[in-house]
């Protein structure tokens, strides 16, 4: 008994926060650019970056989109500062919970998170456990608000050497938060709701003919530690196959992302070594998609809505501007020696906690895979997500180095609650939404 | 084939109709879906040559409605057209023509005494040949050639494949009830290749044995289905009670005509044999006719709880492969105008499913149960015998990536081994008292998941039988699909005696192929001289 106490004790004292946030902290976890962004002498909006002048801009970029400019493969459009603020319940959030979050003694534990940004303080470099903090500020971030679709979603398959489109397939996702919800009633959490889920995740591929009715759902559990049930339609079959969802390196649907890469990492944080490796003023791909030129041919509906364009190296990187945002550079290794990777590089935005850019790197060491996710500002984009106070998902860029191969995305991100009910993340709706 | 058009099918053509005037008329364009494809699918059977050259056209649509009251309101539909060429390419092979030396020449010697001097072979498409089999078999496996030369257009309007509406009404406690009604497939179950809790629509196995996805081979019916979605609650994930009523006037599987390149156990061949050259082997195909009291009805109730999915089945339906009944006054005496009369008696099920997906083995169990009431089985003594029969399947799904296989695409491997139970065996009965089917299937994908080579494997125990169908597909784009295959057999030589060829000096109790052991080698030794190698292309859009 005696014993027991001691290491509760010794526990406590280990996942405790290394120093309690404040309001402050909050205050300028939010809104870093209250007072300006960073000013770099040799970048100012309006400018282009290629080729002829991307050394004057290195410590700006990381080093991909660094080679990428540099070997011609795409140039950069730059961008002023904005500020991305997520929505006042979010933010209102992080301050009611402040410092009512720990971590546990096993990576993937976390005590005591209602909703908000859990770590909302600055990370350190003499935090061991500063990483993890931030793949849990990532995890329970405002990423699609309490629910979201991206309806519909293009996906390309292209050749980069040649730009030619091998496929395109048409998706519609949602997400859903059964837990830790802030804006949407119910708050926080979705009742009954008996497996303790955090999350559902509900594809359902339109396009093309051949996998048309394939649906996918996950559903992912609030305990970190336990895997993700995962459930597949096939429309061949008319029937609900169970996954093993352990495989989440497996490339979905053939394309260059790991199910694993979704939203910058989409696994659980107990199966990555997180390391914190400091603060940077970067570029990253933050804009206004109403501002941008977009793809006149790819969608077309009755809202006049259009994607994002795709243009340099093999029609792979987004036609988006830049801009300099405050920057966490976070690598995760993974735990399995199996994997196929040996880490990846996050870049998290730390107004936003999305994860716009990160590089992957094989089990050489070598850099295999750069995704890109580009962000909108909700007030420039569809009128209906105005005022939603999400960074939105916008456009990705999978780039698969070794195989001189690209996936691109466009997006067209809803922030609608209709199109995503509960209902849409059940195992019966997989039956009845297909024939 | 059926000779009258049913009421739900002139109900079908005025449907239809009434879409196709809406379309043209007041609904602009985009309001329908249209997708489908056209396809050719070329086989080859070793020692017989072209075994199929199926040309299909498929169109599939789906028309949204608006409405005050209902949410969710559509109206689907497939349509499906095809014509087999085979028929007119190797009519020496398949079709009216195509005589045999002997019964069950398309899978065995001619080494047993039934199949050379006690039955006839079956005659080919008997309603081209034989005026009497023909009508001893009307209303099932009746085909003449054009029927199967074009499997669609039919008396039971086969070319609409689908045609259904459904709606979903939003209740107050948040609970969804949908109704559907039309032509429709439901699939209960979660197996691959043969069915346990998957027997509400019939199948079509002339199209190419247990081969084909059970979407294009399953039949459509007449159904009306109705489900209470209550979604979560304190205990479970989610939870639907689903209640079906199949309207449609009953049908068997189509198991294939004699002349037909896939005829499922040889069945269609010994139905239209006689014995001893002059009495036909059926009578009679007492095919149920439509009414209400034929109509077939069910109950699904399933749900999620933790790990498990689960359901709970029950349905009162027909038996949809034809039972055999005797008419001789006698075991040893037939009747002069006809052996049996074909059957098919009224089954009740009861079942359940159930899958888990354990995270240790990072792997999916299934497992499916069907106990029923009411089949009949065949046997020796008076052709058939009714048996409570218990079937079961136990699978396992796991994905996994293998690196070393070059591609970071998880290769899908399933298993599945099914059982069976046949609870009151009789001696005389040619299937085992319990017997297994064991299937695996191995696939992969490579260049993005554009190119996708598998092999699936199924053994029967019983018939000591083997089939392996490696193939590989390739979509270039998104309209392209090509696809090479092999299906290759091995075994199905199991022998069963016949009391009747104790008639022929010498024969009492020697195994014989003809005609019950057809029943012990089943789908897959039977067919056991059916190697082919097969081409398919698809433009779809």
């Amino acid at each position: 008994m005696k014993k027991t106490v001691v290491s509760m004790m010794m526990a406590g004292a280990l996942v405790a926060p290394v120093h309690a946030a404040t309001l402050d902290d909050v205050e300028n976890s939010f809104y870093p650019y209250k007072n300006g962004a960073k000013e770099f002498s040799n970048l100012k909006p309006g400018m282009t970056i290629n080729q002829s002048n991307v050394e004057s801009v290195k410590d700006a970029l990381d080093p991909a989109m660094y080679k990428f400019i540099k070997n011609g493969d795409y140039e950069i459009r730059v961008g002023e500062t904005t500020s991305f603020d997520l929505h006042e319940s979010y933010v209102e959030a992080t301050r009611k919970n402040l410092n009512t979050t720990s971590l546990g003694e096993k990576s993937g534990e976390i005590n005591g998170f209602v909703a908000g940004r859990p770590f909302p303080e600055e990370p350190s470099l003499d935090d061991p456990r500063a990483g993890e903090k931030m793949a849990f500020n990532f995890k329970y971030g405002y990423n699609w608000g309490d629910t979201g679709a991206v309806y519909p979603f293009y996906w390309k398959f292209r050749d980069m050497a040649s730009g030619k489109e091998e496929r395109m397939l048409k998706f519609n996702f949602h997400f859903l938060n059964y837990k830790h919800r802030v804006k949407q009633a119910p708050m926080p959490d979705i009742e009954p709701n008996p497996s303790n889920l955090f999350r559902g995740i509900y594809v359902q591929v339109l396009e093309p003919f051949d996998v048309k009715n394939t649906q996918l759902l996950i559903h992912r559990y609030e305990d970190d530690l336990k895997r993700d049930n995962a459930y597949l339609y096939l429309g061949f079959q008319r029937r609900v196959r169970r996954l093993s969802s352990g495989q989440t390196t497996d490339a979905f649907l053939g394309s260059d992302l790991m199910i694993e890469d979704f939203e910058g990492y989409n696994g659980r944080i107990s199966d990555m070594k997180w390391t914190y490796k400091g603060t940077r003023e970067m570029l990253m791909p933050y804009y206004n998609h109403n501002d941008e030129p977009l793809d006149p041919d790819t969608h077309k509906d009755e809202d006049g809505y259009q994607v994002v364009s795709f243009t340099g190296k093999g029609q792979c990187f987004p036609n988006v501007s830049w801009q300099v945002r405050k920057v966490y550079e976070v690598e995760s290794a993974p735990v399995d020696p199996n994997h196929p990777l040996s880490k990846r590089v996050h870049f998290m935005d730390a107004q936003t906690f999305a994860i716009p850019r990160t590089n992957a790197y094989d089990r050489k060491g070598e850099l295999w895979k750069i995704f890109t996710i580009g962000q909108s500002h909700p007030d420039h984009h569809l009128a209906a997500n105005k005022g939603s106070g999400v960074s939105i998902d916008d456009a990705f860029s999978m780039v698969d180095l070794q195989a001189n191969h690209c996936t691109t995305g466009q997006f067209k991100g809803q922030l609608d609650p209709k199109l995503s009910p509960e209902q849409k993340f059940s195992v019966q709706n997989l039956r009845s939404s297909g024939r | 084939m059926t000779k009258k058009i049913t009421t739900l099918n002139t109900l079908a053509i005025g449907v239809a109709a009434g879409l196709t005037l809406s379309y043209g008329s007041t609904v602009s364009a985009g309001e329908i879906e249209w997708s489908g494809f056209v396809e050719n699918a070329t086989y080859f059977r070793d020692k017989k040559g072209l075994s199929k050259f199926r040309n299909t056209a498929q169109a599939e649509f789906s028309k949204s409605i608006e409405s005050d009251s209902w949410s969710n309101v559509s109206i689907n539909g497939v349509l499906r057209g095809s014509y087999d060429g085979v028929y007119d390419l190797n009519s020496s092979e398949f079709g009216k023509d195509a005589q045999q030396q002997y019964l069950g020449e398309s899978w065995h010697d001619n080494s047993t005494v039934s199949s050379s001097a006690l039955l006839t072979p079956g005659t080919p498409f008997p309603c081209e040949n034989d005026p009497t089999i023909c009508n001893n078999l009307d209303g099932y496996m009746d085909q003449d050639e054009n029927d199967a030369k074009f499997a669609e257009f039919n008396d039971r309007l086969d070319f609409i494949r689908e045609f259904y509406i459904t709606a979903d009404k939003q209740l107050a406690n948040g609970d969804v009830f949908n109704f559907s009604f039309g032509k429709q497939q439901v699939v209960w179950g979660k197996t691959d290749l043969f069915r346990v809790l998957d027997v509400i629509n019939p199948v079509d196995y002339s199209r190419h044995n247990i081969y084909d996805e059970l979407e294009d081979i399953r039949i459509p019916q007449w159904m009306f289905t109705a489900e209470w979605r209550m979604g979560s609650n304190e205990v479970l994930d989610d939870s639907n009670f689903q209640l079906i009523w199949n309207v449609d006037k009953f049908r068997p599987h189509n198991m294939g005509t004699c002349g037909q390149s896939y005829v499922m156990v040889d069945a269609g061949c010994f139905f239209s044999a006689k014995l001893a050259g002059t009495i036909p082997v059926i009578h009679d195909v007492q095919e149920p006719g439509w009414d209400l009291s034929n109509t077939q009805f069910g109950a699904k109730w399933e749900g999620v709880y933790g790990d498990t999915t689960f359901s709970v089945n029950a349905l009162h339906y027909r038996q949809q492969l034809p039972s055999i009944h005797w008419r001789g006054p006698n075991p040893a005496t037939p009747a002069g105008d006809g052996l049996f009369d074909i059957k098919f008696p009224r089954v009740t099920l009861l079942g359940g499913s159930l899958d888990y997906y354990s995270m240790n083995m990072d792997a999916v169990w299934r497992m499916e149960v069907a106990y029923t009431q009411g089949e009949e089985q065949p046997r020796d003594l008076n052709g058939n015998a009714e048996t409570d029969m218990l079937r079961y399947v136990i699978g396992f799904d796991k994905n996994l990536v293998i690196p070393s296989l070059g591609t970071s695409s998880a290769f899908l491997i399933s298993t599945q081994l099914f059982g069976e139970h046949i609870l009151d065996h009789e001696a005389d009965m040619p299937m085992d008292e319990d017997n297994w089917i064991a299937t695996a299937l191995f696939k992969g994908w490579y260049k993005n998941n554009r190119l996708s080579p598998q092999v699936i494997f199924a053994h029967d125990f019983a018939a000591k039988a083997t089939a392996i169908a490696p193939s590989i597909s390739w979509t270039p784009d998104n309209h392209w699909m090509f696809n090479a295959g092999l299906n290759v057999k091995f075994g199905g030589d199991e022998k069963f005696p016949w009391s009747a060829s104790a008639n022929v000096p010498g024969n009492a109790g020697v195994p014989q192929y003809e005609p019950l052991a057809r029943f012990l080698n089943g789908p897959i030794g039977v067919a056991n001289q059916e190697d082919e190698i097969q081409f398919t292309v698809r433009y779809s859009f």
